[in-house]
């Protein structure tokens, strides 16, 4: 499978630009999406996943368009939006099953097993009965996730999947991801860095709606290997620092402000070399 | 702060779309409101723009929106629980008295603003071109606006009061829409209320109110007096307002304004109730499965979808408030079914499912407008569009399925409809349940229908931007669909829908009507086929996009298969379109209303100065008729002698066949030469010229052939005469001779559209062309009719005469019928599978013969046999005792089928509907036994009609039907108590004052013309009151003189002056028998319109 997009543009009828000429390429395996809030992940992603068209560019899923060929692309496809209602005073099972039906799996006991598996997969099975809108938000993501898988989809796209989910939730998650991630496109959002570093082998940092930086998580951090400095300072030297120095983070260590800087040379000025983090990569591209 | 809330409310409501829709909507309803609430209505001499009449308008209008009310008050809290935003209401330093009144107050002023616009809509209809001036007031801004808040904002304070609570109780948006049809019923419970005060006291929309509130005022008063806030009007919207603001008082305390925390609480509970273990299944296997797109697996997706959507609706209360409000509705209404004068008829299957079908129409419509918006955007109102719409499955599948959940949803009304009338049925103790009529009533005549509309709801729907737009737009749809007939957009095939299947009759089933109501439904249906795969290509998938840019991408949905449904059901469309028209428009000739209206104005342009020529007139006629009833087809051959009965030769004999499709009329021949002159063909009237000329007393015989051979079907086939089962006919259906008034244009308006001057109803009293005429194109002045009919095996044919013989032959039945003595040229043939039931009768005079009586019935119709034979005893007893002999040596009664509601006397025979009592159901304690009297009062005709013609003058009717009145009350008199004479007249006199105060004009009985409150009504309470004035003998005995006087056949005047009878003649006999002093009185009973008072 190889997922391809050429020069996607997207501007809102209010006038945001949500996507400005983005090129991507992703095959089988895990896809991280990096970004803030508002960068445009979640309408690049409702736009593979046919929901939204795009003003200009194409998606490919090998030789078929997806702009095009909407139908054929959705019999390939999981799709966990970032959010979603259910039916009211439904249960878990039941719904799975109308889904499973919409999704064109009509034989009753290939629809059974398969949605019997999910629930035991996404750790459901015991509250299958249970309405769905007493649901906690973990739970209902964990809804979510097994309608996506309900296909075997071929390209799955998860939007901001772990949001709500307790870390224990969230591993179990995580490696569900990567055994399908095998033979199976996963585009997967976040703004955890973390999370990208772990599980994927390729990612793609948007911000504004453009791609700034894409590639394996860590031949980039390779390349920023060596170049990362980091000091402790005083509160009020920070805008100093921030006009002398390629200030790419700030945080707290201790209640005090520890900047991270880039630099080709080594600073000095009690700056001492750290070791380089996707994070550092990250932040560096969106500080800009 | 309440007023923070109130000033939120206005702004969001001033930004909301439907708040100007609604207003919009109202304001164009309005203009046409006065017409379409009285439309068919005659309001007589009240004026258009009376106060009252306003009043009323917006009454009704105000209950038709009703669901308006309740969908701008309904709301305002539900929607803050819709969109979640009640917790960050809630949290805020706010009061619920604030937060409550800020909302109701907000939404109630937006309501009276929207309201206004039935305010201004009903000024500016006042102003409309199309009103006449005679019919309008002269305008008054006050008056308008006084009656709007004396009559409409109480109402819409009463119902904003209690919709607001249901919605802010209930937070359900369906229980929103429905509320409306509650207070629906609620009307109608009221209409059962007997006492009058109370019935108007407890209406809600004020109309039995306005009705009883202005009982007593006269005409003047009517147009002058304006709406007050007083008497029963005040306590009604007392009582309103009063239940609004304890409703509202009520809401007030059960709403909690804390209801988020306890929600809350809710939910954690449930959390803690989950199982702790996590189970080791993380390692199942993610088995393999078989995502399908062949036929059948669509299939089987729209069978499951479709049982899901059913259940999903069947779930919702608001349809079973529907259901239980429709049940008792039908249980209220059926407790009168098919009234004839007072008189109720059995519940039979037909009566009830009538009954079923009118009520339940609102709540199938109500059903089709909402719920088919709240089922296409579904998934979009709980955001769960981006699961669905990311799966794989084709928008038809959905949509069709949503469809047919809808169209399950009314079959299940359906049916708890049927069971509610199978109920009442068995209830009254009536078991002659027809389950298959009941089936037909329901699934053929409505659910047709409904599916159709269904159809463009969900179009609209699906190219709306929101329910609420798709609701209205469907609705619009619907209003300039109906109302398009009456600006003659008509034709089936361009009308959407076509036509409804008209009148269930026992006798003859759905008839020939059926056919084509089932092509032409069976053509839109396709239709709407095709406009439900439109609207799955327009409908929104994943996130919304306009229009414009839906109709873009169109060219992407259209897959192959898409296009071969498309294409296939274009075909069938034009193919059954084709087929249509082909039967409609070249098998039939299609006759639209305009097109109808220019022929008979250029025939009476071209024919009108031939009417008075001097033609002989029939004295014999012999027919041989075959009837083919399953084909609705006959066959004649007729013979007529005509003689010259006037004192000039006549050159020409114009014959004027009957003007219809597939009626031929060919070898007219007569027994001497003539020249044919085929200058009116066009009119089917041909001019014989006589080679030697007719001289007076001379005659000449004249035979011909006429056959009827319907083909196909027709768009419009309002032919009721021939018929599988209950043919009945008339001779108007033979040739004739002259000019034939009955094609003439009546309408005034229609007159004036082609120049021609307004023609009286009749003619005057002193028209002597017409005092020799005993009706319009009368041609005759006896005859001698002999005739032959046959008719299928089933049926038995009746006409006048003895039946001299009956025999079989060919598997055919034939009947040999001749008159034993002279009868008017008025005779009428039936054919029905009858069953008979006999009798006879004899005068005490014992020289007569006896007369055998008859009366000819469907086989179930067996309720009232008893009654008329009884009826026809006593009549022709009474009547021979007082007046003259009977004519002849039989009398007949036979029904036929229910299309036209009407007993009619022809010599010897009196055709009697199937509606007009074979199935009243007479409680002899409580009801007047109708079908006796009707029975008199036909038997009555065979004097007056029969015996005694009258000119075709103003009054004729006074002679004729007055005259068989009295002589009925007579008949009953001798028969039932004083009680039941007293009912009888107490009827009469409630009918004549309710059409009188209907009426543009009022003639005395002497000059009456057509205006059957006049006639019949009064003219039986004047007739009553003579008798008390000079005692019954006295009456009688006029009568008798007048008889023996004027008869057709030797009455002394009659052969003098050649003249028919008129109504002044009858009454020169009155006061020849009464004495002088009461002259007077006997003048102001009949010679004017003064009052019948009771004591003179």
């Amino acid at each position: 499978m190889q997922l391809t997009i050429n020069n996607l543009s997207k501007t809102y009828d209010n006038g945001v630009k949500a996507l400005q000429n983005i090129s991507l390429e992703m095959s089988n395996g895990m896809f991280g999406l990096l970004g803030p809030n508002g960068a445009g992940k979640s309408t690049l992603m409702r736009t593979i996943a046919t929901l939204q068209d795009a003003d200009q560019g194409n998606i490919m899923l090998n030789d078929l368009e997806v702009q095009t060929n909407k139908n054929a692309v959705r019999r390939l496809l999981g799709y966990l939006p970032q959010q979603f209602g259910v039916y009211p005073k439904m249960s878990a099972e039941v719904l799975l099953h109308h889904l499973a039906v919409l999704k064109g799996i009509t034989n009753k006991k290939e629809r059974t097993n398969i949605v019997n598996a999910l629930l035991h997969k996404t750790n459901l099975y015991d509250v299958k009965k249970q309405s769905l809108d007493g649901f906690s938000g973990g739970m209902k993501q964990r809804f979510g996730i097994a309608q996506a898988l309900l296909n075997n989809p071929k390209l799955l796209i998860v939007d901001e999947p772990t949001a709500g989910l307790d870390p224990k939730e969230r591993n179990r998650f995580y490696n569900l991801l990567s055994e399908i991630a095998e033979n199976t496109i996963v585009i997967f959002s976040t703004h955890i860095v973390d999370d990208i570093k772990e599980l994927c082998t390729n990612m793609a940092i948007i911000n504004k709606g453009k791609v700034v930086l894409k590639g394996n998580p860590l031949e980039l951090i390779h390349q920023l290997e060596g170049k990362v400095y980091q000091k402790v300072i005083h509160r009020n030297d920070l805008n100093r620092y921030k006009d002398s120095y390629k200030v790419i983070n700030e945080k707290l260590f201790l209640g005090k402000p520890v900047i991270h800087i880039v630099s080709d040379t080594n600073p000095d000025n009690g700056f001492t070399p750290v070791k380089a983090s996707l994070e550092d990569v990250y932040f560096s591209q969106i500080n800009n | 702060m309440w007023y923070e809330i109130f000033k939120f409310e206005l702004k969001y409501r001033v930004k909301r779309p439907e708040t100007y829709v609604f207003f919009v909507f109202l304001l164009l309803f309005s203009i046409v409101g006065v017409d379409f609430v009285f439309q068919g209505v005659e309001i007589g001499i009240v004026k258009k723009n009376a106060p009252l009449i306003v009043a009323k308008t917006m009454g009704a209008i105000t209950g038709i929106f009703m669901i308006m009310v309740s969908m701008i008050m309904g709301i305002p809290i539900l929607r803050d629980f819709q969109y979640d935003t009640e917790a960050l209401l809630f949290i805020n330093p706010l009061t619920k008295r604030d937060y409550l009144l800020g909302r109701f107050l907000g939404s109630f002023v937006v309501l009276l603003f929207i309201f206004s616009g039935l305010l201004f809509g009903m000024m500016l209809g006042s102003q409309m071109p199309w009103h006449k001036e005679e019919e309008m007031l002269v305008f008054n801004v006050f008056s308008y606006i006084q009656t709007f808040s004396v009559v409409v904002v109480p109402t819409l304070f009463f119902g904003a009061c209690t919709f607001f609570v249901t919605g802010m109780l209930s937070k359900k948006l369906l229980v929103v829409y429905t509320q409306g049809i509650v207070l629906f019923v609620l009307f109608l419970l009221t209409k059962a209320i007997t006492n009058e005060y109370l019935q108007g006291l407890f209406d809600p929309f004020s109309l039995t109110t306005l009705t009883q509130f202005s009982k007593n005022w006269s005409v003047e008063e009517r147009n002058l007096l304006s709406i007050s806030l007083s008497n029963i009007l005040l306590h009604n919207k007392l009582l309103w307002i009063g239940l609004g603001l304890f409703v509202l008082y009520l809401g007030y305390h059960k709403f909690s304004f804390t209801v988020l925390t306890k929600q809350h609480k809710k939910k954690k509970k449930i959390r803690q109730e989950l199982p702790k273990t996590i189970n080791e299944s993380i390692n199942v296997q993610i088995p393999k499965v078989l995502v399908k797109s062949d036929l059948k697996s669509k299939c089987i997706q729209l069978l499951e979808l479709t049982k899901f959507y059913t259940f999903s609706l069947l779930k919702e209360t608001s349809f079973w408030a529907i259901i239980i409000c429709g049940i008792i509705i039908i249980a209220i209404n059926s407790v009168s079914l098919g009234t004839v004068y007072g008189v109720d008829s059995y519940p039979a299957t037909h009566f009830i499912i009538a009954e079923l079908q009118e009520m339940s129409m609102y709540f199938f419509i109500i059903l089709l407008l909402f719920y088919s918006g709240e089922l296409v955007w579904k998934e979009r109102n709980i955001k769960q569009y981006v699961l669905n719409d990311s799966t794989a499955i084709h928008n038809l599948i959905p949509l069709t399925s949503k469809f047919l959940a809808l169209v399950n949803i009314y079959i299940v009304l359906m049916l708890s409809l049927i069971v509610t009338g199978i109920l009442f049925q068995l209830a009254n103790g009536y078991y002659e349940l027809n389950l298959g009529v009941y089936f037909s009533g329901f699934f053929i005549e409505v659910l047709p229908f409904l599916i159709l509309y269904t159809f463009i709801a969900f179009f609209f729907q699906a190219v709306s931007k929101n329910k609420f737009i798709g609701i209205f737009l469907t609705l619009i749809f619907i209003i300039i669909n109906v109302s398009s007939a009456y600006f003659g957009f008509k034709n089936s095939l361009y009308k959407f829908g076509g036509k409804s299947l008209g009148i269930y009759s026992e006798m003859n089933g759905y008839g020939h009507f059926l056919q084509p109501y089932l092509w032409i439904k069976m053509y839109w249906i396709v239709f709407g086929i095709l406009i439900l795969t439109i609207s799955s290509l327009l409908i929104q998938r994943g996130t919304a996009t306009n229009l414009w840019l839906r109709l873009k991408r169109l060219k992407y949905q259209i897959t192959k298969p898409v296009l071969k449904i498309v294409i296939s059901f274009f075909t069938l469309f034009v193919l059954t379109g084709i087929y249509i028209f082909y039967n409609t428009n070249i098998l039939n000739t299609y006759w639209s209303d305009a097109k109808e209206l220019e022929f008979r104005a250029n025939y009476e342009k071209k024919l009108k100065s031939l009417e008075y020529l001097p033609q002989p007139k029939i004295t014999d006629v012999n027919l041989i008729v075959d009837l083919y009833p399953t084909k609705r087809s006959y066959q004649i051959k007729g013979t007529y002698i005509l003689k010259n009965t006037t004192k000039k030769t006549i050159n020409e004999i114009h014959i004027q066949k009957l003007i219809a499709s597939h009626v031929l009329l060919k070898s007219i021949v007569f027994d001497r030469e003539v020249v044919k002159n085929s200058q009116y063909s066009e009119f089917d009237y041909t001019i014989y010229k006589l080679k030697t000329p007719l001289q007076p007393n001379a005659i000449v015989k004249m035979t011909f052939e006429q056959s009827y051979t319907p083909k196909g079907f027709e768009d419009d086939n309002s032919d009721t005469q021939f018929v599988y089962n209950g043919t009945f006919f008339n001779n108007n259906i033979l040739p004739t001779l002259g000019y034939n008034l009955k094609y003439e244009l009546k309408d005034e308006d229609e007159r004036l559209q082609f120049n021609l001057l307004p023609r009286k109803n009749k003619a005057s009293i002193q028209d002597e062309n017409e005092l020799i005429n005993a009706r319009s194109g009368g041609d005759s002045e006896g005859i001698n009719l002999e005739t032959i009919i046959s008719t299928s095996k089933a049926q038995t044919a009746i006409t006048s005469g003895k039946l001299l013989k009956k025999w079989t032959e060919n598997d055919r039945n034939y009947f040999h019928y001749k008159t034993q003595e002279q009868i008017i040229n008025f005779y009428s043939i039936v054919s029905a599978d009858y069953k008979v039931a006999k009798d006879f009768w004899k005068s005490s005079n014992s020289n007569t013969k006896s007369v055998d009586l008859e009366v000819f019935y469907h086989k179930n119709h067996v309720y009232n046999i008893d009654r008329m034979l009884l009826g026809m005893k006593e009549s022709l007893s009474y009547f021979s005792t007082h007046f003259s002999s009977y004519q002849y040596e039989q009398l007949r009664i036979m029904e036929f089928p229910r299309y036209r509601e009407f007993a009619q006397s022809f010599p010897n025979a009196i055709p009697f509907s199937e509606a007009m009592g074979f199935v009243l159901d007479i409680d002899n304690e409580e009801d007047i036994d109708m079908v006796f009297f009707i029975t008199a009062h036909e038997v009555a005709h065979q004097w007056f009609g029969m015996q005694i013609e009258a000119a075709n003058v103003q009054g004729r009717n006074f002679v004729l039907e007055t005259l068989s009145q009295y002589t009925a009350l007579m008949v009953f008199k001798e028969q039932y108590s004083k009680e039941k004479v007293q009912q009888l007249l107490d009827l009469q006199k409630e009918i004549y004052e309710e059409k009188r105060r209907k009426a543009t004009h009022e003639p005395s009985l002497v000059l009456v013309e057509n205006q059957d409150f006049v006639y019949y009504y009064k003219g039986i309470l004047a007739m009553h009151k003579l008798t008390e004035l000079i005692g019954e003998e006295r009456v009688n005995k006029a009568i008798q003189r007048f008889i023996n006087d004027w008869n057709s056949c030797d009455g002394k005047i009659k052969m003098n002056t050649k003249h028919y009878a008129t109504s002044k003649d009858v009454l020169k006999y009155i006061k020849e028998e009464s004495p002088k002093d009461m002259h007077a009185i006997i003048h102001d009973l009949f010679e004017t319109t003064k009052e019948i008072k009771n004591q003179y």
